[in-house]
């Protein structure tokens, strides 16, 4: 029994990262930001996956959507930076969410992990964003690379705020779901004290 | 949405590349974007062109085809090339029309950079084009095989690349399935203002999951009624056979390497 757990795991999880790399391809881009940031709701599968079968289980997700869509689709810099902040973003946002949801695990619980783990994944990612990304970027695009001044520019212009209205368009999709599928979810989860 | 542009994406053909391990392939993609930062001069340059070339012509990829897949990114190319090309204001001038005033550094800077793009490109992708993405997952599986002694679920990892590849077609057609079944309910996916065509996303994804789960339980108990325990001792199907051909591509990379260390000023 034990093993078929495992077993079930494995392949669950298989199966939401085919599920969200479908949906990573169905992005959009966001009215009023540039058209490199775009909105997709593959997070949803990693926050699904880490309910049922633990934490572990959406960094997994997160990581297997990442490898296939740089397997896939490729990356316009030619090594996956776009990629690994994809990752970074995910983590950062599931992570939070999760654990706010062990502790109290009632719908209110879930939409404050949600909106927890928007704000920190906004501001981690645009540190990193500062620091990593954005330097990389111009890096590998052969760019001239940006001063810190226009570092910050961007980043408080357009990263912070596209990644809370990304997180916030996420928790709410996330939260009608979640109203629908909370019993099943129930029923699905494997790992219930962690 | 199936109709996106897929610029990596796996090309059959019988090529030398194609015949490549895909660990040597891996290994030589790897080592390249490294190295690519050392060319900074006119001979430097030329070599690394020159084994991108070498490459490219090894994997009968039809040029139509590579040409048609760099569009979207050849745009990127040029612009980064003028921006070099009228920021950079060093070196002797050239060329002065009105405002427009082109220097020979900027003038070199906009070809290096631009080519050192378009290589760094050619040849990742040239990984993806020649190599399925099963390969890729177990070439992935055996390099990264040492790091099980820290515990690393290498083998795992592995596998669910593998059912996740798998079950990208099935779950994409379940998708457009279920899309359409919710069209003709009357929901819609692509017009409306941006609020409803968010709300529509959950009558597609709670079927969605629902089924898929239901699969996994399905695949799961399959798995092991065949008798499927972990990956200790686990023999496999396509077994990797690393060749001469495959450390003649790493030579040559070394060798690419220890030119450019020579040549670059």
């Amino acid at each position: 029994m034990i093993r078929h757990q495992k077993v079930k795991t494995l392949v669950g999880i298989g199966m939401f990262s085919s599920i969200s790399y479908i949906l990573m391809l169905m992005n959009f881009p966001f009215p009023g930001f540039p058209s490199f940031l775009l909105v997709d709701f593959s997070d949803i599968p990693a926050l699904i996956a880490a309910v049922i079968f633990g934490p572990a289980a959406g960094i997994m997700v997160e990581l297997i959507k990442n490898s296939l869509d740089y397997m896939m689709t490729g990356a316009v810099t030619g090594v996956p930076v776009g990629q690994i902040a994809n990752f970074s973003a995910g983590v950062l946002f599931v992570l939070p969410a999760y654990y706010i949801y062990k502790k109290i695990s009632t719908k209110k619980g879930m939409a404050a992990g949600l909106l927890a783990g928007t704000v920190i994944m906004s501001l981690v990612m645009s540190i990193l964003n500062y620091f990593v990304f954005l330097p990389a970027y111009t890096l590998f695009l052969g760019a001239e690379a940006m001063s810190s001044a226009q570092a910050k520019q961007m980043v408080v212009s357009f990263i912070f705020p596209f990644n809370l209205v990304k997180g916030f368009l996420i928790t709410v999709v996330f939260m009608l779901l979640f109203v629908r599928l909370n019993s099943w979810l129930e029923k699905q989860t494997v790992y219930k004290n962690i | 949405m199936m109709d996106k542009m897929i610029f990596g994406r796996y090309v059959p053909a019988e090529s030398p590349m194609h015949r490549l391990d895909p660990r040597a392939k891996l290994l030589m993609v790897f080592i390249f974007v490294f190295i690519i930062f050392l060319a900074n001069n006119i001979a430097t340059y030329v070599v690394i062109g020159a084994f991108t070339l070498l490459i490219l012509n090894m994997s009968k990829i039809p040029a139509g085809f590579l040409i048609g897949g760099l569009r979207p990114v050849f745009y990127l190319i040029l612009f980064t090339f003028f921006l070099h090309l009228f920021f950079t204001k060093e070196g002797d001038l050239l060329f002065k029309w009105n405002f427009i005033e082109v220097y020979e550094n900027g003038l070199r800077q906009g070809i290096f950079i631009s080519l050192r793009f378009a290589f760094l490109i050619l040849i990742t992708s040239i990984l993806t084009l020649t190599t399925t993405p099963i390969s890729i997952t177990d070439g992935l599986e055996t390099l990264f095989n040492p790091l099980k002694k820290w515990k690393l679920p290498v083998h795992e990892l592995a596998l669910m690349m593998s059912i996740s590849l798998r079950f990208i077609p099935t779950l994409m057609e379940e998708t457009d399935k279920i899309m359409k079944a919710q069209a003709a309910r009357g929901t819609e996916f692509s017009t409306g203002p941006i609020k409803n065509r968010i709300k529509a996303i959950v009558p597609l994804l709670i079927p969605l999951f629902v089924s898929s789960f239901k699969r996994a339980e399905e695949l799961a108990t399959a798995m092991e009624s065949r008798g499927y325990r972990g990956g200790e001792g686990r023999t496999k199907y396509r077994l990797l056979k690393w060749e001469s051909k495959d450390t003649i591509l790493l030579a040559a990379i070394m060798v690419l390497t220890v030119l450019l260390l020579l040549l670059r000023s």
